[in-house]
């Protein structure tokens, strides 16, 4: 494991990986979707997507041509937390992949005639949203289980996106594109010693003023309904349970696992194979550093609807008074191996130590995140689930018919 | 990475390639056997099988199965298309037997009544969820309307109505005919014993009688048709062209592979430069789908309602410059970078290249290593690129468009 922290705060972090000819890295930008200032949800998106329209000394045609001439795949994502901007690529044509990206961040040229098909970008998929209904039912659940502004859309807003200007989100780009925590990950087959001085010769001279920490307020509403007349009711369901940060995460991980793991959990048992009233049902758990839920969602005609929510629910609830010695070993048993498994891909290694320390302030090793896993017990579960009871459920569903949360 | 092959007496073929290093393993059932091989009456049968076949057998019920694979950790699943079915799981090196052992006795299926009525229920759930997926509706419906009365139209999960007249009976019928050793492709990678992995396979295989599962390999043109459908809930338009392309067999295909990239990659291809860039449309991609004796070429496009015309004119223009001019060094150059990047990527986890080895075996019956393929592409020089473009007529294509009332 490799790790350096930059006299001005910046992160290197590094995982070599035996017997791979790739490598993949991850900027982490403090400038996700949270971090945007009240009136400009959608802020974070316009500039992932604008930064990559010219920087340094090269126009936006000659930026991708660039990208692409090193066969980078290149990942863009907007998160509560962070903008990441990632790729994967070759090994040998590293360095000269990192200097774009270095370029992207520190001189991207944000051209006003840039801005207008950026934002437009932004807008139309914002509008495309409405025509999949699976992805936006949990968009609009985050939106009302997280506290305000945790939970705020990571595509955008359209009013908030039609009042954003060329001058106000250059403005934002400024103040929010912060170095000093700003975190780089990189995975697979790569030279530490040089990854390093690379990015600490670029990345090294700037500093700024942190930013804020962030007001939070309490949670959103219990139940809404989005009508549309599809063919199915989209059904997105959360509550909230240990963070990533606490102590019972492992604990959390493995009910959530019992509930959704595999397909002997119990969602998918009773809602599927026993009563056939969905194709897509499953639970899983999302953090965020300052809070968490377990989200489900399933995906079921309208006579099926109210039958599909009242079984989740009952399972949810049934949860706590017990589960079974084979159900806690399948469930340790799932989440190992889905552990050693991801272990392989150099993407998913460069995210996951990033967001590691961004988390916890280090990085977990594969053996202890196992030794954690182990531990657990039915014994430990059931005790969490005393400590962490499922309260309340935030509810949404689109579609053609309501429902009523019991 | 040492490649192994082996084919058994009833016909059954298997692959593996051998990485001693690697910290998991992958096995996959490749059935030939989709949509393409069913009649009109049963169609949507090869996929609701695939479904059955997680059911169990006369010794495990369906939540002993999800029990056995879960309790070995295995992320396990299967798909069907147009003319595969394939069950795979990816596993911790120690699982890697009882797994193999698992699947081989699922290919013996019960295929009980009471599971049958049940899991038509989720079938139906499926259609109806791929409904409200239009990116996946206007693909579906233009490949029907693109292979027309060509086998390759029929719908991977048939309507709600052949699924609803679809009986036990007749799924047992197709299950034997297509279920037969000699049209199966088992394959490992990863961190495996081979051996073991094939007395294991043998043994389970053993009572499995060869029987001719035979298929028709015809090419076909496409229709050409172009067709627009309307539904109230859409919002967006959503564009789907298919183009004629050349057949997972033909020694086109690498460059083929190419030209798709260079159209409509997500990124810096013709289609990313003329209007995604612009914002004219939100998506705009295209790739090479390889079949047997067959191939096509999907584009997706989805744009706002007012841009329609402005889009479709600029694909055409795309199209014709192709046509007159054909494609450059440096883009060929770039799309190569950005295949091979990708092919490394995908091939470097068992899972990844699980799949590949499967379709090579089943498409080709020969043994590619990857570096075989990262070589093809390297070989292929412009001129084989732009003969392509002028044999396959870039210019004709069929066209499904699925949006929004425009009273």
């Amino acid at each position: 494991m490799d790790e350096y922290v930059m006299p001005n705060g910046m992160v290197v972090l590094g995982e070599p990986m035996a017997g791979v000819e790739s490598v993949a890295f991850d900027f982490m930008l403090p400038a996700g979707a949270a971090w945007m200032p009240p009136g400009y949800c959608g802020a974070s998106n316009i500039i992932s997507e604008w930064v990559f329209r010219g920087a340094g000394t090269r126009d936006s045609r000659q930026l991708g041509d660039a990208l692409d001439g090193l066969g980078v795949q290149r990942s863009t994502s907007i998160g509560s937390s962070h903008i990441y901007l990632g790729g994967a690529l070759e090994s040998s044509n590293l360095a000269q992949a990192l200097a774009l990206y270095a370029d992207v961040i520190l001189n991207p040229l944000l051209n006003d005639e840039q801005f207008e098909p950026a934002r437009q970008l932004v807008v139309e998929e914002l509008a495309s949203l409405d025509d999949e209904p699976r992805q936006r039912v949990m968009l609009e659940l985050r939106k009302r289980f997280y506290p305000d502004p945790l939970g705020r859309s990571t595509v955008g807003e359209m009013e908030d996106l039609q009042n954003l200007t060329a001058e106000k989100t250059k403005e934002i780009a400024q103040s929010y594109l912060h170095i000093p925590e700003t975190i780089f990950s990189v995975a697979g087959k790569y030279d530490f010693d040089a990854v390093r001085r690379q990015i600490e010769g670029v990345f090294g001279p700037r500093g700024g003023v942190p930013l804020s920490p962030r007001e939070v307020e309490s949670g959103g509403s219990r139940y809404t309904h989005i009508p549309n007349e599809g063919a199915q009711v989209h059904i997105g369901l959360v509550t909230g349970t240990a963070r990533f940060v606490d102590e019972g995460y492992y604990n959390a991980r493995a009910a959530v696992s019992v509930l959704s793991g595999g397909m002997s959990s119990r969602l998918f048992t009773e809602v599927r194979e026993k009563r056939g009233l969905c194709y897509a049902i499953g639970a899983k758990y999302h953090s965020l550093k300052e809070a968490a839920g377990i989200m489900c969602y399933a995906g079921t005609t309208p006579d099926k609807a109210q039958e599909t929510l009242d079984v989740i629910v009952a399972e949810f609830n049934r949860l706590a008074e017990g589960i079974t010695e084979e159900e806690m070993a399948r469930a340790k048993i799932g989440l190992k191996s889905s552990v050693i498994l991801h272990s392989e891909s150099s993407s998913s290694r460069a995210g996951a130590i990033g967001s590691d320390y961004y988390m916890l302030g280090r990085v977990r090793s594969l053996d202890e995140i196992k030794e954690r896993i182990e531990a657990t017990s039915v014994d430990s579960v059931l005790g969490f689930l005393r400590r962490y009871p499922f309260r309340e459920y935030t509810v949404v569903t689109i579609g053609p018919k309501e429902v009523r949360v019991p | 990475m040492k490649f192994q092959h082996r084919q058994l007496s009833n016909g059954l073929t298997l692959i593996g390639e051998i990485n001693p290093p690697g910290k998991s393993a992958a096995v996959g059932y490749f059935v030939r056997t989709g949509s393409r091989d069913e009649t009109l009456d049963i169609n949507g049968v090869s996929h609701f099988l695939e479904h059955m076949l997680f059911k169990g057998n006369d010794r495990l019920s369906a939540l002993e199965v999800n029990e056995a694979f879960d309790s070995r950790g295995a992320q396990f699943n299967a798909f069907t298309s147009e003319e595969q079915t394939v069950f795979y799981a990816a596993v911790l090196p120690e699982y890697l037997i009882e797994i193999t052992d698992l699947w081989a006795e699922l290919m013996r299926p019960a295929l009980r009544d009471d599971d049958f009525t049940i899991e038509k229920n989720v079938i139906k759930e499926e259609i109806a969820m791929y409904q409200d997926t239009p990116t996946f509706d206007v693909m579906d419906r233009c490949r029907s309307l693109h292979f027309g009365t060509h086998c390759c139209g029929q719908s991977v999960l048939g309507s709600v109505e052949s699924i609803d007249a679809l009986t036990a009976e007749q799924m047992r019928g197709y299950f034997a005919r297509r279920y037969v050793p000699n049209n199966v492709v088992v394959a490992c990678t990863g961190n495996f014993d081979w051996d073991r992995f094939c007395e294991t396979v043998e043994g389970a295989s053993r009572p499995w009688q060869a029987e001719p599962a035979e298929r028709r390999l015809t090419h076909f043109e496409g229709t050409k048709q172009k067709v627009r459908a309307e539904k109230a809930n859409l919002k967006r338009e959503h564009i789907c062209l298919m183009h004629t392309g050349v057949s997972a067999q033909d020694p086109r295909r690498f460059a083929a592979t190419l030209l798709g990239m260079i159209v409509g990659d997500d990124y810096g291809s013709r289609f990313y430069w003329e209007l995604v860039d612009k914002a004219l449309a939100e998506e705009a991609s295209m790739h090479y789908n390889p079949m047997d004796g067959t191939g096509v070429f999907y584009s997706y496009l989805r744009c706002g309602t007012r841009n329609v015309e402005q889009v479709s004119g600029i694909v055409d223009a795309i199209f014709r410059d192709l046509i007159a001019h054909g494609v450059t060094e440096e883009e060929l150059a770039k799309a190569k970078n950005k295949v091979l990047s990708a092919l490394v990527l995908k091939n470097e986890l068992p899972m990844g290249r699980l799949v590949d080895l499967g379709f090579n075996s089943m498409y080709t019956h020969e043994y590619r290593p990857l570096e075989q393929d990262v070589e093809a592409i390297k070989a292929v020089r412009v001129a084989e690129v732009d003969t392509l473009i002028r044999e396959m007529d870039l210019s004709s294509y069929t066209q499904y468009s699925l949006g929004p009332m425009t009273s």
